[in-house]
């Protein structure tokens, strides 16, 4: 039978210095893992906030249903209804960036180069916030645009446009609202500027932003 | 003879003390892996997820049916705006059909590219502790609507639901939110327009790098191809504007 040996303090120390540096190693692991990955480039919100946005949602759907009542009854009238078809065409004409806009919102200032998936990701929180118009260095974001291309520089192109930095996002809409859903702990900004150390981003509300129409 | 037995000896620690450090290394790892695990810490906590999913599948509800009075009373409009011809003018109702066609909220039909993106297999999206890597993710639709707007596509959706300029694609967990409804794989992404421009940027390495990597690395299933015979459904969501004006200049 074998007597199994006892371990030397050498032994014993070696074990500890391997624990600690497994702990270390998973821990860098992990962190690795998290770094970059597209996971990190949403929210890792619960689902009360799913509630939340399903609530607010059905609320603005039911604005819209009394606003189409409305807009109905002006229809069935022969005298309201040539403007009733007018109010329709500027509300479009509104969404479609054919007219000069103006209103309340927040202007956002990337200062250095980012990758097109970061804007990407800026104006879909703009527009999950609320946003009723999104420019990017003066160009408007309509149905009409193109999306963000990146060229062999590494530059980015929207509309056929090369965008330079500083990046200037601008947003319409309910100002603290928009720069609450940009500036919350563990928002797109923090995200975006923990993952690329550095970054200088500027968010201010405006009480007039004003956007030209689509060229 | 007593160098050899001293050189054995000191394989022999040699061996001991290998198995010591790949044992530790081991333990730690599991360690870091037990300390990072959440334990649910509510009670009851099957009644609070049944409740949870209850709210959240009446609010999903309430907006199906939303969005269907919303569509008839669209058409209720275009009809009633029809029938006031002469007292609109035709050109009128000219123009605001197209200005409909340009935000959305018209169906179209035509050639495009469909794809079909869904999750790796046997990773379980509905537990909400899975964080991984294998699932589609809402930045993944994001960038391939991204890059098909970049091919110039003129009509987009996803599993039926309208994208146009405004619409969010958030989520929540591992739930994904277009146009804030509930949306679950597979995930057909549906595209009007130029289908050869529309192919080349997906399948631009530039464009989808992340995305690419998962396809080939971790099984997310994806397939993309040219159909003849797509319809996109019109937008059915909200369009209100509370914020914006004309601006007529200083």
């Amino acid at each position: 039978m074998k007597h199994l040996r006892k371990p030397k303090k050498r032994e014993l120390s070696l074990l500890l210095t391997a624990i600690l540096l497994g702990l270390l190693i998973s821990l860098q692991a992990r962190s690795f893992q998290n770094l970059g990955d597209v996971i990190n480039r949403d929210n890792r919100a619960d689902v009360f906030r799913e509630i939340q946005i399903l609530k607010e949602t059905n609320d603005n759907l039911g604005d819209e249903i009394k606003e189409l009542e409305t807009q109905l009854e002006k229809a069935s009238n022969n005298q309201d209804a040539l403007q009733s078809v007018m109010d329709e065409i500027k509300k479009y004409e509104f969404i479609g960036g054919m007219m000069d806009v103006s209103g309340p919102g927040v202007s956002v200032i990337i200062s250095e180069k980012v990758k097109a998936l970061w804007l990407t990701d800026i104006v879909n929180e703009l527009f999950s916030a609320g946003a009723e118009a999104v420019s990017i260095n003066s160009i408007r974001l309509t149905n009409s645009t193109t999306g963000f291309d990146t060229i062999p520089s590494g530059q980015i192109m929207l509309n056929s446009v090369i965008l330079n930095v500083p990046y200037k996002i601008e947003a319409i809409g309910d100002r603290k609202v928009l720069n609450q859903a940009l500036s919350q702990p563990e928002g797109i900004l923090e995200r975006m500027q923990k993952l690329l150390d550095g970054v200088q981003v500027q968010v201010e509300e405006k009480d007039l932003i004003i956007m030209s129409k689509v060229r | 003879m007593r160098n050899e037995e001293t050189n054995n000896q000191r394989v022999r620690d040699l061996r001991v003390s290998v198995v010591f450090v790949v044992t530790g290394i081991f333990i730690g790892a599991l360690l870091t892996v037990q300390i990072k695990s959440s334990i649910p810490t509510a009670t009851f906590l099957s009644d609070q997820l049944k409740v949870q999913k209850e709210l959240v599948d009446s609010y999903l509800d309430e907006q199906g049916l939303l969005k269907t009075k919303i569509v008839s009373l669209r058409d209720k409009i275009e009809v009633a705006q029809e029938k006031a011809k002469q007292y609109v003018q035709t050109a009128n109702l000219d123009t605001l059909n197209s200005l409909k066609e340009e935000v959305g909220l018209k169906s179209v039909r035509g050639i495009g590219v469909s794809i079909v993106l869904s999750d790796g297999l046997f990773v379980d999206r509905k537990n909400p502790d899975v964080i991984n890597q294998s699932l589609v993710h809402a930045a993944d639709l994001r960038d391939i609507i991204n890059a098909l707007r970049s091919g110039n596509a003129s009509a987009i959706a996803i599993n039926d639901q309208r994208i146009i300029a405004s619409t969010p694609i958030t989520s929540v967990g591992n739930t994904i939110l277009v146009n804030n409804y509930n949306l679950l794989p597979p995930f057909t992404i549906s595209a009007i327009g130029d289908t050869s421009l529309m192919m080349q940027r997906i399948a631009d390495p530039a464009a989808l790098p992340d995305l690419q990597k998962r396809v080939k690395d971790l099984n997310i299933q994806f397939k993309a191809e040219i159909n003849g015979g797509l319809l996109i459904p019109a937008y059915t969501g909200n369009l209100g504007l509370k914020f914006i004006s004309e601006y007529k200049g200083s």
